[in-house]
């Protein structure tokens, strides 16, 4: 078969925490060959690309952002060779695997950082960053105001200073040194090696330092990221980097360079407007950003998402101009609360199956390659009583059995319980139960990820242009790829609506409902109207005669 | 290649059938004032200005050759004036909008050549005006009832666009008889949303989420429903309501520097107003609270400028894009003499149309419910909004009163008037709507609540 290198344009994403996946040794915790064994299911479902969230040695003071050793499995999920067989057996069913690395800090355990502070003179000492004083780059944000004061702590061994931009037990890397970034490119090397299929890179934006500056986005950073992405090129054609730039798109988009640089950025603000404009009943959060979207080179895509440990916070937002979500969210006390880290699908749309599934509808035909969070295929909840990011954390729900099929480990064992709750506990929301029943939002998402599957190209890379129409409450589009031309009609609203639609360019065509191939009337000189049930979308090709005899 | 007389005829029976149509019978006498050709055959289209009865109506006619019986005319018996014998023989005569060829032709000549389009069609029923829509991208607008000199609307886009203002569809090209304004050409808002619609739908929502019946089952311990603060329903219009009224201010500011301040006239608005209420029954009014409302207007004494304003402005006029708001058809009340409409007034006057029709929307939205207070409470969120978003930044510009119960007071007699208006229009045309006016009127002319709750 040809080599794809563009893959990634067309992928469905499936974000997986191994910790909570599946646990194959019966520790409490999941593991790398829990997951393998499970990757019978997500053939099933229908992903195309794995992506895991940190597995590395780690002292998992941050979620394993905090690495303490890139070559090493953090032994609770395995070993090395857990980790070979996981991608040879991902790879078997045509499945990608990409991994979070984070390339900004390591782990203060880490054997870099506790050489390097020994003291000034060892041969690791400039491979972090270090000052005599806590004033420099005074106009860098602290990222993580709720924890930190400064971006500088204070090391009573080397007496010095270093410069950290998250927590204070994640020293910054020095990429100043060209030490440090050949031996970032042997980790990536490494892992290439071994068959990953890329990674998404954590915080790219703060890579270098520069004095009179906020620290981001430095023309430094992209440069790295430029020589990085040529030695991959050359030695591993193919794979892919994904950029966590957590900006405004207008921003983001210098890391995907002129094609040369990140394969993928994420869209970070089209997900909080996509549950506002559901909650306004109105297209214009998600017309508005994605109007100040812009084109990005050939060859990249957006990463986009309904959930997603990574969200849009309020901080990020530095220009109230161009923000709408600014006084929106500002307004909104139920806003503030909800879209936050803290919270699932489900639990943000009330449990309703119906802007579960408009939700995913608009995921899916939107310009961006999806990005599913593990447990929101069942609609998952959450519990927020667990903290910080843990409460969305829980383990995967399997069966009704005990610890919801995860582990056979003891109740007490597990790393955390699994949801017990009437609503959304396994009892109730397991993937067996919804396995064996085909009305299941399960088998609903398989079905639509079945669909889009077939028409994969025009949904990854088709062009995408917003229809007028009066009705505020309906968003529709269109994606064109070359002749071949995919209507999309959304209702934002919980009222049935309707909508006439200009399709006068495209009179003659015959619009065909993607799922069941339903023929619709002919579009003719007069406006096209569509009415659509509560949350209801449609997709339809729009044939040309002669391919509707076919 | 058609004379006046052959038309008279047929236009003095096309006229009683037109919306744009002022009067209600058939005119006593057409005079043909302009005729001009604008594209040869077939189809032909000859432009033709006639006076009727005291007015000035433009008539765009087709030409086709009579035999044809063109698809568009089949639903448009309205739009058919009759046959008529032209130098390139006899054809059939009807309005040249319905027709999509000759559509094309119009915009090809009032842009002179300089814009293309592949697609034409109609914007659906209008007052005063016929509109074409090319490619999502240009609208033509038609004027049909004429008024000698500028049109308003080019009058005031142009002049805003002069001074910066970018929330207007500036003229792209226009078509004159002599200083008479025919046609304007302006870009199309794409993704537009009309201001009323998302109104309604932020309403939908609200009466959707709020049961303001108490549940009398289950846990009589358990949290009582919901409140009715329409903040915490998902559809809340308060954040767009600001931002209308941001740009409202903006508007305000530019319409000041475009056209001129001059000084306002606090006692001559109140005559102006106590007029128009003298018309309205008695029973509907209480005419001593009126004059009370009026005194205070006559007892301002910084009432701030005078200028140019939109002078027809609610919900119906301003677009929601993916850029923000947008402010429409600067034409006026098309009942109220052109003169009148471009004379400079308060600016609050503009404010208290948007602030009446968001009562309007309150209660039209409620149907046949009976939650009045979700309603109310909805309005005064929103008009708070929208206050809020304008005063700040018109205060920046000086063309308001300087102290607040100035602009209260100001405010109070505009709504008042606007009021007044509605209960007289309600009364002739919707008898059903007069209760909307006169609960208005109650509210402006007593000592209750709602006045309280401006800032």
């Amino acid at each position: 078969m040809e080599r794809d290198d563009r893959w990634y344009q067309r992928a469905v994403f499936y974000e997986v925490l191994v910790q909570g996946f599946n646990d194959a040794t019966g520790t409490g915790t999941g593991d790398l060959a829990g997951l393998t064994e499970k990757l019978d299911y997500l053939q099933w479902l229908g992903i195309d690309c794995l992506w895991l969230l940190p597995f590395f040695q780690s002292p998992l003071r941050d979620g394993g952002y905090d690495i303490s050793d890139y070559f090493t499995v953090l032994p609770e999920y395995g070993d090395l060779a857990d980790a070979v067989e996981l991608v040879d057996q991902t790879h078997r069913r045509g499945i990608k695997v990409v991994a979070d690395l984070v390339t900004n800090h390591t782990s203060d355990q880490h054997p870099w950082f506790v050489e390097s502070r020994q003291d000034r003179t060892n041969p690791k000492a400039d491979w972090y960053v270090w000052n005599d004083d806590d004033q420099r780059w005074p106009d860098a944000r602290i990222i993580f105001v709720d924890h930190e004061r400064s971006n500088w702590a204070w090391d009573s061994q080397r007496q010095q200073y270093y410069w950290h931009r998250f927590f204070s037990h994640q020293p910054d890397l020095n990429y100043e040194n060209p030490a440090v970034q050949q031996a970032m490119n042997d980790v990536v090397r490494f892992w290439l090696d071994i068959g990953l299929d890329g990674f998404r890179l954590d915080a790219v934006p703060y890579l270098f330092e520069r004095d009179a500056t906020n620290g981001e986005n430095l023309p430094e950073t992209h440069e790295y990221l430029k020589r990085l992405r040529k030695e991959i090129d050359a030695s591993h054609p193919g794979k892919v980097l994904l950029a966590e730039a957590n900006q405004w798109p207008a921003d983001v988009v210098d890391y995907f360079g002129d094609g040369d640089e990140c394969h993928m950025c994420f869209h970070f603000p089209l997900m909080p407007r996509m549950f506002m404009a559901i909650r306004r009943e109105q297209r214009h959060p998600i017309t508005e950003i994605l109007a100040q979207t812009p084109e990005i080179p050939d060859g990249c895509q957006w990463g986009i998402f309904l959930r997603n440990h990574d969200e849009l916070t309020l901080e990020m937002v530095t220009d109230e101009e161009r923000d709408y979500m600014y006084t929106e969210y500002a307004k909104d006390p139920r806003m503030k609360r909800n879209i936050g880290i803290g919270r699932r699908l489900a639990s943000l749309v009330d449990n309703d199956r119906r802007v579960a599934e408009l939700l995913h509808g608009l995921l899916f035909s939107m310009p961006g390659s999806p990005i599913l969070y593990y447990g929101d295929e069942i609609l998952m909840g959450d519990n927020i009583y667990l903290g910080d990011r843990d409460g969305v954390r829980t383990p995967m729900q399997w069966s009704p059995d005990r610890n919801a099929g995860f582990s056979t480990a003891d109740f007490a064992q597990l790393y955390l319980p699994p949801l017990m709750d009437p609503v959304y506990g396994y009892q109730a929301v397991n993937v067996e139960a919804q396995h064996r029943n085909p009305s299941s939002f399960l088998h609903w998402i398989q079905r639509m990820l079945q669909v889009r599957r077939t028409r994969s190209e025009i949904f990854g890379t088709g062009s995408f242009e917003v229809l007028n129409a009066e009705n505020p409450s309906v968003l529709a589009f269109i994606r064109q790829l070359g002749d071949d031309v995919v209507l999309c009609v959304n209702n934002l609203s919980r009222f049935a609506q309707p909508v006439e639609l200009n399709l006068a360019r495209f009179e003659g065509r015959v619009p065909v409902e993607l799922a069941g191939r339903v023929q619709f009337p002919r579009i003719g000189e007069l406006p096209f109207l569509l009415t659509l049930g509560s949350y209801g979308f449609y997709w339809f090709d729009l044939l040309e005669q002669e391919d509707e005899q076919r | 290649m058609i004379t006046a007389e052959a038309l008279v005829g047929m236009v003095r029976d096309f006229l009683p059938r037109q919306r744009w149509y002022a009067g209600r019978e058939t005119p006593s006498k057409v005079d043909v004032v302009w005729l001009e050709e604008c594209k040869g055959p077939w189809p032909a289209m000859v432009d033709v200005v006639v006076d009727a009865d005291g007015a000035r109506y433009q008539v765009l006619v087709g030409l086709r050759p009579t035999g044809e019986h063109p698809d568009f005319l089949r639903t448009h018996d309205d739009g058919v004036l009759g046959e008529v014998d032209t130098d390139a023989g006899r054809a059939l005569a009807y309005d040249a909008t319905l027709d999509y060829e000759l559509g094309l032709a119009l915009l090809d000549r009032v842009t002179g050549g300089r814009e293309k389009a592949d697609h034409v069609r109609p914007v659906g029923v209008e007052q005063s005006n016929s509109s074409l829509i090319y490619d999502d991208r240009l609208i033509l607008k038609l004027f049909r009832r004429l008024q000698p000199g500028p049109n308003p609307e080019v009058e005031v886009t142009e002049g805003l666009g002069r001074v910066g203002f970018s929330r207007v569809a500036a003229p792209l090209a226009t078509m004159t008889m002599a200083e008479t304004h025919l046609a304007v050409v302006q870009p199309y808002l794409p993704g537009g949303v009309e201001g009323w619609a998302l109104v309604l739908t932020s309403l939908r929502d609200l009466f959707g989420v709020f049961d303001t019946q108490p549940m009398p089952i289950i846990n009589l311990n358990a949290a009582p429903p919901k409140g009715i603060d329409p903040a915490e329903a998902g559809g809340d219009f308060a954040g767009e309501a600001e931002r209308l009224g941001t740009v409202t201010a903006g508007l305000h500011l530019a319409l000041a520097e475009a056209f001129g301040e001059s000084s306002a006239d606090p006692a001559a608005w109140a005559d102006d107003i106590a007029s128009q209420a003298a018309q309205v029954p008695a029973a509907d009014v209480d005419q001593t609270a009126i004059e009370s409302v009026l005194d205070q207007l006559r007892g301002v004494a910084d009432a701030g400028a005078a200028i140019r304003v939109h002078g027809d402005y609610h919900l119906g006029q301003v677009m929601r894009t993916d850029t923000g708001w947008f402010v429409l058809d600067f034409e006026g009340e098309p009942a109220r003499p052109l003169e009148e409409r471009r004379r400079p007034t308060s600016p609050l006057r503009d404010v208290a149309g948007m602030l009446r029709s968001f009562h309007y929307a309150s209660i039209v939205a409620l149907h046949d419910r009976q939650e009045t207070d979700l309603a109310q409470a909805w309005e005064v969120r929103n008009r708070q909004a929208f206050l809020g978003g304008y005063l700040a930044k018109a205060n920046e510009g000086g063309i308001l009163p300087s102290d607040a119960s100035s602009v209260e007071a100001v405010l109070r007699a505009f709504e008042l008037e606007k009021a007044v208006y509605e209960l007289s229009y309600e009364r002739a045309y919707r008898p059903p709507w007069t209760h909307i006016p006169r609960a208005a009127l109650a509210r402006l002319t007593g000592p209750t609540a709602a006045n309280e709750e401006r800032p």
